[in-house]
């Protein structure tokens, strides 16, 4: 018989088929976030060649820091470009940030086709020809400009930040990425905060320090920062200013094609070499001192580094500084609700009066190029080998189109977060107190980039133990001796690494070394 | 103790409980309808806009009409600064409407994005009941009432299989999946369910058939009733309970299954409300409180309409003793 | 032998009726199983060259410096899960089974299903987000009553991780172990109640020394699948705290995921599975085998 129990099921029924139709925008091919709404299917059937780039922070239909309208200049390049050739639809996706599920992806073939990622990520993987060197097309001229205009001798000439463009080289000497926008940390304080008690920007460590602790004892909280931004940025900021004055004693490799932005810049093998030799171990003074600089900074920063929302700290005015990078620009400058003014300023360097192996140079930079556009092995999936793609030779006319500075301006402008690498295009006045930024020396090393994820994993947990206290010095020295080894021994194995030429340029400069205090001695 | 206060005492006890065990979902609940702003705020309130429709209520009916007033629409503010918006008198239709607006912002865009995984998610639970209880219960009978070469062989080979757990089988299945070509598709959500969900049924279905009386059968057989015909006439509608709990617990174990889509799917198109949840909440979305938690309420309503009609059949079935070591 | 061939050809429509779920077990479950312990013996690189390293990568498990801290940790885990996973909803069961109406009981009993709703994700999620939160229920509570100085971050702090996971879902009524226990309680014969009432026992004496053991085969039951359930589950982990800080939520499950999708190192992922594996397998024989069930018990009286 039928109980009122069963007609509430049809009515529920009845409700969640209606629910779950797709909308009308979205039948029209519209309404997922990428996508475009005036596609529609029979015009994607027409075209064979389905292009899907993952722009990350362009992503249209997205509203980046949830200020201002949704993004719409890809959309508007994509349809530029699909007018040029009839064959190819481009799709814009999201993916998510974590790290296994793009690694996942690319094993299986089915990655996006440009993908944004950290090309020194890339320079992992590379013996397993998942990404297409771009030398190739950019030692070409780029097809789409006039005869006088950059670019009509060789795709490099559209790049504005020459040095740090070809710096993104990777070890084997092969430009995996076009570097589309460039980014750079900075220290944003709150002018009120900093007028009302009589503060000013540092010039050195000491009157950093002083300046936080009177912060601090005005009750606000002196510097917010995420643990994944002091892990790395930090690390590498005060490792340089310990180690580059040993540079000319431990700089083991030269490389012409990287030496203008990257010089002196340790890579992976003269990092094990130099390991083996007793550098970064409980027997290297500046090792242990890096740590002991940051333990001690570590006071000023927010009680809680990992699940603390350091930007909401900054605009409650509980926080004074927030060390973040200019893609806060994007709300600090556009949210109304901001009701302070704020500044811009980098980390002072540290002089021998601080400590004994700091010599005062200008602090480096870690930043450099944000939106790092790489081709996939999806890219030549038509035939399997890149010489005979034509689906490649898509990807790279999309990835040249979208570098011409008509096109380029719309997209990175809408935002108010990177500044453009390409010539032609200018940032937004707020962004350009980064431009002098980015003018700066690069840094010694990136740690985070040098070797493995298991390498950086065990590194930021135990790092993380040790700044709230859970683990001491002693056995934290020990654990980052221990994953160094490990790392270390792994990676020679992986990339075949024969450090050989290495161990004879080791010899050469020991008159250079001659000189040097506080070196530590091999095992 | 007399009944009377025994019963009270009990009550009081057991409504504590159940009032601590709800917290977290009230909490989820009043959150779903109150805006970003609020929350920003306050951890703890009522949401503002019921607050305020009913405080109109009370304006339109006791005659104070232009008491009815509300800021101007956040949303279009553009740069102006949200202290310096004017405040509007508005008619009583104007200000429900703007009211019924805020409420359900937090549930119109979770749903947008929630609507394309909550489809998929029903149709792979759905397939992969239906796969689970088919088989399943075929497999049970034939094992329960029939004797064949190797059949205890195979029935302790196919218990045994239940003793592995996923831990072991995730990377391997994988590669498996991988090299099949399967990833990203709706194949690689059911098969492996079916595969593994159907072992189980088979135990609890043939359990079931063993308790039948073979005279049952019998009768039928003498009839001239082949397998289908046995099988479709009095297996299945013998089994209702056995199905219901076979079904429940298959479609529970399939929507919350979160690690296999995720890692098995990389384009938005296939992923499942689990995925989909954990990827919201890694997104931009995430800074989005009350979207968030509108989309907790909506991935749960499924499964208590589900609830709604299927508890007494599970309820009969969990107690009817199968479940014991 | 004859006679078999006969029997096999004879029930040869039987096999075919069970084919399907043979082929679906053959290849999503058994070729999984093996290849795990084939990999294992490998050094396999997603997308690299494997290399046969035999039990190298045992080896360097028990040399992980993650091994002692994943196995403390699954340790405790264990012990607060099947303590709260048995003893809560035994108490919750036999306090609705003491009630004397019967509408009221089937209505807690539904009550205290409803949380299964929630999908799983969305409770981490909540309890992470809402209630852990560094402006969240607990920490908005505690400055509600003047104790804002016990407000940390309750995921993210060394001492309070594990423990904070290992308290997600309070008062741990929600779930089928309440019917389970139910059904078992009402499973009692009434022969056995009239005569503790006879005896003179009553209350929670008769509790600990007559239902108690009656229930033994559920709480056996119960016991196996939640350990089972907590050695091989790492959702958990994976979404609220990744093992973090350190490695102080640490469990194996989500070491091998990292392994194999995050480092690449299929093999030795392998490995650990199969670690973990052979100490679901021990377990669950000696649960077998020393403790014994209320039929059992039955038998013996």
């Amino acid at each position: 018989m039928i109980k009122p129990k069963h007609i509430l099921l049809v009515i529920i029924l009845g409700l969640s088929a209606w629910a779950l139709w797709p909308s009308a925008e979205e039948r029209a091919g519209g309404g997922r976030l990428g996508d475009r709404p005036k596609a529609s299917e029979a015009d994607k059937a027409r075209r064979p060649y389905h292009l899907r780039v993952a722009p990350a922070l362009y992503l249209p239909g997205t509203m980046p820091n949830n200020v201002g309208k949704p993004l719409e200049g890809l959309t508007h390049v994509a349809e530029k470009f699909e007018a040029l050739f009839p064959d190819t639809y481009v799709e814009f996706v999201g993916v998510p940030a974590v790290r296994e599920w793009l690694v996942t992806q690319l094993a299986a073939g089915l990655a996006p086709d440009i993908i944004n990622v950290n090309v020194e990520d890339v320079w992992q993987d590379v013996q397993k020809g998942w990404y297409v060197p771009l030398d190739p097309y950019l030692n070409r001229p780029l097809p789409f400009v006039k005869p006088a205009e950059p670019g009509s001798r060789q795709w490099w000439d559209v790049f504005k930040y020459q040095a740090i463009t070809r710096g993104k080289a990777a070890p084997d000497g092969l430009s995996y990425c076009i570097s589309f926008d460039m980014v750079e940390t900075g220290i944003f304080y709150n002018k009120d905060i900093f007028e009302r008690l009589g503060l000013g920007e540092p010039k050195g460590w000491p009157e950093f320090l002083a300046l936080q602790k009177r912060l601090k004892e005005a009750g606000y909280i002196p510097l917010v920062v995420p643990l994944g931004s002091i892990a790395d940025w930090g690390v590498d900021l005060v490792f340089d200013q310990l180690y580059k004055s040993l540079r000319p004693g431990i700089d083991l490799r030269t490389d012409p094609q990287r030496a203008a932005y990257l010089e002196g810049y340790l890579d992976w093998d003269e990092i094990c070499l130099l390991h083996q030799k007793g550098f970064f171990t409980r027997r290297d003074p500046r090792w242990v001192d890096l740590w002991r600089i940051l333990k001690e900074w570590r006071q000023y920063w927010n009680k809680d580094l990992s699940s603390a929302d350091p930007m909401r700290l900054f605009v409650t005015q509980k926080g004074a500084m927030f060390w973040t990078a200019s893609w806060s620009v994007n709300q600090l400058a556009r949210d109304p609700d901001i009701a302070f003014k704020w500044g811009v300023f980098y980390p002072p360097p540290i002089p021998a009066s601080f400590n004994p192996y700091g010599d005062g140079h200008t602090m480096c930079v870690i930043g450099g190029s944000c939106t790092q556009l790489t081709v996939t092995n999806t890219a030549f999936s038509d035939t399997g080998r890149p010489e005979t793609s034509q689906r490649l030779k898509r990807v790279i006319a999309f990835l040249q189109f979208l570098t011409l500075p008509e096109n380029a301006e719309p997209v990175i402008n809408e935002v108010k977060a990177f500044l453009p690498n390409i010539v032609g295009v200018e940032p937004h006045k707020e962004l350009l107190v980064f431009d002098e930024i980015l003018r700066r020396p690069y840094t010694t090393t990136k740690w985070s980039y040098t070797f493995d994820l298991r390498f950086n994993e065990i590194f930021q947990r135990m790092f993380d133990l040790y700044l709230n206290g859970g683990i001491g010095e002693e056995e934290y020295l020990e654990w980052t001796e221990k994953n160094l080894d490990a790392a270390a021994r792994a990676i020679l194995v992986r990339k075949k690494l024969d450090l050989a030429p290495l161990e004879r340029r080791w010899e050469e400069l020991a008159p250079a070394r001659r000189e040097m205090k506080g070196l530590p001695d091999a095992r | 103790m007399t009944r009377k206060r025994r019963d009270l005492v009990l009550h009081a006890a057991l409504i504590a409980i159940a009032f601590l065990t709800m917290v977290p979902l009230l909490f989820v609940l009043n959150n779903s309808l109150r805006t970003n702003n609020e929350m920003y705020h306050a951890f703890f309130g009522l949401p503002g806009s019921l607050v305020s429709i009913a405080k109109f209520t009370w304006y339109e009916l006791t005659g104070q009409p232009d008491r009815i007033r509300l800021r101007a629409d956040e949303q279009e503010r553009g740069e102006t600064r949200a202290a310096d918006l004017p405040v509007q008198t508005l008619s009583y239709r104007q200000a429900m409407a703007r009211l019924g607006d805020d409420l359900s912002r937090g549930y119109r865009y979770s749903w947008k994005v929630l609507r394309p995984y909550m489809v998929n998610t029903i149709f792979v639970c759905v397939v992969t009941a239906v796969g689970v209880v088919l088989i399943g219960s075929v497999a049970g009978y034939v094992f329960a009432r029939h004797r064949f070469p190797g059949h205890r062989m195979l029935f302790v080979a196919i218990l045994s299989l239940m003793m592995i757990p996923g831990v072991l089988t995730l990377v391997p299945s994988f590669l498996l999946v991988k090299q099949l070509g399967l990833l990203n598709s709706y194949g690689v959500l059911i098969l492996p369910y079916i595969a593994g969900g159907q072992i189980f049924a088979i135990f609890l279905f043939k359990s079931f058939f063993d308790g039948l009386p073979e005279e049952l059968f019998e009768s039928a057989r003498l009839d001239g009733a082949g397998h289908f015909a046995l099988y479709w006439h009095i297996v299945l509608p013998l089994s209702k309970q056995v199905v219901a709990v076979v079904g429940v617990m298959t479609i529970l174990g399939t929507w919350n299954n979160f690690l296999w889509p995720f890692i098995t799917n990389a384009d938005a198109r296939y992923h499942v409300v689990a995925s989909g949840l954990y990827l919201m909440g890694q997104s931009q979305v995430a800074a989005n409180f009350s979207t968030m938690f509108a989309a907790y309420v909506l991935s749960s309503i499924p499964l208590l309409v589900l609830f709604i009609y299927a508890t007494k059949p599970f309820m009969r079935g969990v107690t009817s003793g199968a479940f014991k070591a | 032998m004859r006679d078999k061939l006969q029997a096999i050809v004879r029930n040869l429509g039987l096999y075919a009726i069970l084919s399907p779920t043979f082929l679906l077990l053959a290849v999503f479950c058994f070729v999984p199983f093996v290849w795990a312990f084939t990999t294992s013996l490998y050094d396999y690189e997603i997308g690299g060259d494997r290399v046969f390293v035999g039990l190298a990568n045992y080896g360097e498990y028990l040399g992980d410096p993650t091994f002692w801290s994943s196995f403390r940790n699954l340790f405790l885990l264990t012990l607060v899960s099947v303590a709260t996973g048995v003893v809560f909803p035994l108490g919750i069961a036999k306090l609705i089974f003491s009630l004397s109406g019967e509408h009221a009981r089937y209505l807690y009993r539904v009550v205290f299903l409803v949380p299964i709703v929630v999908p799983g994700v969305a409770t981490l999620m909540i309890w992470g987000g809402m209630v852990y939160g560094d402006n969240g229920l607990v920490n908005e509570l505690l400055r509600l009553v003047g104790l804002g100085d016990w407000a940390r971050g309750w995921l993210a702090g060394p001492d309070t991780a594990l423990w904070a996971v290992a308290m997600i879902g309070f008062p741990f009524a929600s779930g089928i172990n309440i019917l389970i226990f139910y059904a078992g309680l009402a499973g009692i014969p009434e022969s056995v109640h009239e005569a503790a009432w006879l005896d003179g026992a009553s209350g929670v004496g008769k509790f600990f020394l007559i239902d108690l053991p009656l229930v033994l085969s559920q709480i056996k039951l119960l016991v196996i699948l939640t350990i089972i359930g907590v050695v091989q589950g790492f959702q958990g982990m994976f979404i609220l705290t990744r093992g973090g800080p350190g490695f102080r939520t640490m469990v194996p499950g989500l070491w091998m995921y990292f392994n194999a999708f995050s480092f690449q190192r299929m093999g030795y992922a392998c490995a650990i599975g199969v670690v973990l594996f052979l100490l679901i397998l021990v377990l669950t024989v000696l649960n077998l085998k020393y403790f014994k069930s209320s039929e059992d018990l039955q038998a013996a009286l």
